[in-house]
């Protein structure tokens, strides 16, 4: 049971953060994309943009990892 | 490295004016500013003279000409056109130009008008096959022609009058046929005596009907036969139009590479004309404004005066504060360092008083890489593949990136050894030992978060420090405040870990506070009156860009497991062959995204967490007034 609720924890925390990355860059890339058509000067930014959100499920990764194996 | 500029005013005699914007144009070392954009200069702009006016405008036709011939030529064109010693004047390239002028346009001529007789031709043979079945015998008696009408199908009641009206004017020796050419359009084909055909003909015009004319050398035919002329003449007009094509190619191919090498001479003239408009003029002389890299100015002025004489006045100025921010940025590296240094621009071009962190980013970027994908297999399998795709891409952002990974693919390797990994999980079977950690094994996930938030925390310091340099270089005192603050507060924090791991003495911890404490209040006077809540607010962001490090374990552990995975499958598949089919598959899916994703996330770390720390990004690089060359 124990074992179990850990698991659960452990994916709510990367995959609740994979989902809100995911939601942001699909905002940002659609946008940076568009931009990029544009203006292909602004790629260096707009790759910056695109990773920004991907802190989140980074650090629902690293708390992942420590409820398994903290 | 960033070069040091210099700023320059070169002051002449109009009469050297040309020559030595041509030898300006040569040395292709001074970016010339626009006497326009300057203040507080009491020079009017330069006109150009009614002799260079109509100079310019003739380059502008042979140019627009050879352009023409560009898009024209392009389809018959096979593979690069090299550079051609050829150093014909301009007046020699109009004469040439005009000679290739003169047979496109007989080329042009002859294919408009195949072009045309094959549409009238199709039409003629199309109508010509539904006709010669249906027209009457009479048609072949001599002394007996034929007339051809097109009606609209919404005609068809003026038809039936059309036709009254003809069987009474030729008196009753009118005999026809009605044939559909088209859904909307009915083709009437009459036989009559030859001497009604004028009259025929006549009322066909008064009543605004489309007459079907075939051309005269039809006209003693038959239907049949004129059918089988008109094809015969279809196929002689394919052949001269292929022949035609030939000899386009032949053309293209004579003239091609001398069209573009005229066309890279026309488009110097040009900027050399355009550059004439930034220059400053009095009654006699001439006066440019611009920049050099300080180390090409010796030479610059030596061989200007070398060419032009001592009329030429070559002055090195002051650069006035508020022009600070305008100097152009020129970056010098060597070969290997150049990818890099377009990276660095892709993300922005250094300001003057920037560091180039292209050096810096030639070692990270690929150690970052290589930390991420840590496999002996898959780093050789990215290597190979590298040097076979730098062998087709040469040029470009993502030449720029094949090359970062050849060398990521070298650490990758080394990072492989320490790991013990070999197509993932398959090192230890081929004797391979982990040297530093086993990343499957249970619990060394933490160990490696530990060992990225340490790369992070190293590399982050490292950009601190420079970012501190910079500020102390420039004497800034809120940017100093700011990067020492996040340098003071890390260090603490780092005494406080340390104290808290009993590695330093449990004494040093308020050692630690206290330096966490100050590095926070620094970072917030930095920020002036907002500082209270943006200080700590900006510390928890620099802890959150340690802690972005983390995505270096993360994708590593991620690649290793997904190789564990496809090993795995080998023995789960039941069957052996399959098992193997769908291991490799797997791991070609796992290097794919090894090339990508380690590119981008370690591109990342240096744009957003490193240059963070210390680059600042200009406006303008250095564009030198030089000359064009031809374009492969």
């Amino acid at each position: 049971m124990e074992k179990g609720i850990i698991a659960l924890a452990a994916a709510l925390a990367i995959g609740l953060t994979a989902l809100a990355t995911a939601m942001a860059q699909r905002a940002i890339g659609s946008a940076g994309v568009g931009a990029v058509a544009e203006k292909p000067e602004l790629l260096g930014s707009i790759i910056i943009l695109v990773a920004i959100p991907e802190t989140m499920v980074i650090l629902g990764f690293a708390v992942a990892a420590i409820i398994l194996m903290g | 490295m960033i070069r040091k500029m210099a700023r320059i005013e070169i002051v002449g005699l109009k009469k050297d004016l040309q020559n030595t914007i041509h030898e300006l144009h040569n040395l292709g070392a001074m970016q010339i500013d626009d006497i326009r954009s300057l203040s507080n200069l009491l020079l009017q702009p330069l006109n150009l003279t009614y002799e260079m006016v109509q100079k310019r405008e003739k380059v502008e036709l042979i140019n627009a000409r050879i352009n023409g011939f560009a898009d024209l030529f392009k389809k018959y064109l096979v593979g690069s056109v090299e550079n051609l010693e050829d150093n014909s004047t301009t007046e020699e390239i109009g004469e040439k130009v005009d000679q290739v002028t003169t047979i496109v346009q007989q080329f042009t001529q002859n294919r408009t008008a195949l072009e045309e007789d094959l549409i009238t031709l199709s039409k003629y043979q199309e109508i010509l096959k539904l006709m010669a079945p249906l027209l009457p015998e009479s048609a072949r008696k001599p002394g007996n022609a034929t007339v051809g009408a097109l009606l609209h199908a919404t005609q068809t009641h003026s038809m039936n009058m059309l036709v009254n009206q003809l069987r009474t004017l030729t008196q009753g020796k009118f005999e026809m046929a009605i044939v559909k050419v088209n859904g909307s359009t009915n083709a009437l084909i009459g036989v009559l005596p030859r001497e009604f055909v004028v009259s025929v003909e006549e009322l066909l015009t008064k009543e605004k009907i489309t007459q079907l004319v075939l051309p005269e050398e039809y006209s003693l035919l038959s239907a049949s036969e004129a059918l089988e002329m008109t094809t015969k003449r279809i196929a002689e007009d394919h052949r001269e139009l292929d022949a035609l094509e030939g000899h386009f190619r032949e053309l293209a191919n004579a003239w091609g590479p001398f069209l573009r090498n005229w066309q890279v001479t026309c488009l110097n003239l040009l900027d050399e004309f355009e550059i004439y408009s930034r220059l400053g003029e009095t009654e006699f002389t001439f006066t440019a404004y611009g920049w050099v890299p300080a180390d090409e100015l010796q030479d610059l002025k030596s061989r200007l005066q070398e060419k032009i004489g001592e009329d030429l006045v070559i002055n090195q100025l002051e650069i006035p504060k508020e022009m600070h921010k305008k100097i152009p940025v020129a970056m010098e590296n060597s070969q290997s360092i150049k990818p890099f240094e377009n990276l660095t621009k892709m993300r922005a071009i250094p300001a003057y008083s920037d560091i180039d962190p292209s050096t810096l980013m030639a070692i990270f970027m690929p150690l970052f890489f290589g930390m991420m994908v840590s496999d002996v297999a898959y780093g050789a399998i990215l290597f190979f593949l590298t040097l076979f795709l730098a062998k087709k891409i040469k040029t470009g952002i993502f030449a720029d990136l094949i090359k970062t990974i050849k060398i990521g693919s070298l650490w990758a390797i080394g990072f492989g050894f320490l790991f013990g990994e070999f197509m993932g999980t398959m090192g230890s079977s081929i004797g391979l030992k982990p040297v530093l950690l086993d990343r499957t094994a249970s619990g060394s996930a933490i160990t490696l978060l530990y060992m990225t938030i340490g790369v992070g925390v190293v590399h982050i310091l490292l950009g601190l420090i420079l970012g501190i340099a910079n500020a102390l270089k420039h004497k800034n005192k809120s940017h100093l405040l700011e990067k020492g603050g996040m340098f003071i507060g890390i260090m603490g924090l780092l005494v406080v870990v340390g104290a808290t791991l009993k590695v330093i003495p449990a004494a040093g911890r308020w050692g630690g506070y206290a330096l966490l404490a100050a590095g926070v209040i620094f970072l917030g006077i930095s920020y002036g009156k907002t500082g209270m809540i943006l200080g700590p607010i900006e510390f928890i962001g620099l802890l959150g860009n340690i802690l972005s490090y983390l995505r270096i374990a993360a994708l590593g552990l991620a690649s290793v497991f997904l190789a564990k995975v496809a090993n795995d499958m080998v023995g789960m598949m039941g069957n052996v062959i399959a098992g193997v089919l769908v291991s490799i598959l797997i791991h070609s899916l796992n290097i794919i995204m090894a090339a990508f994703s380690p590119t981008i996330q370690s591109l990342r770390l240096q744009y957003v967490e490193f240059f963070r720390r210390f680059y600042e990004g200009g406006e303008q690089g250095f564009t030198p007034f030089k000359k064009r060359i031809l374009d492969h």
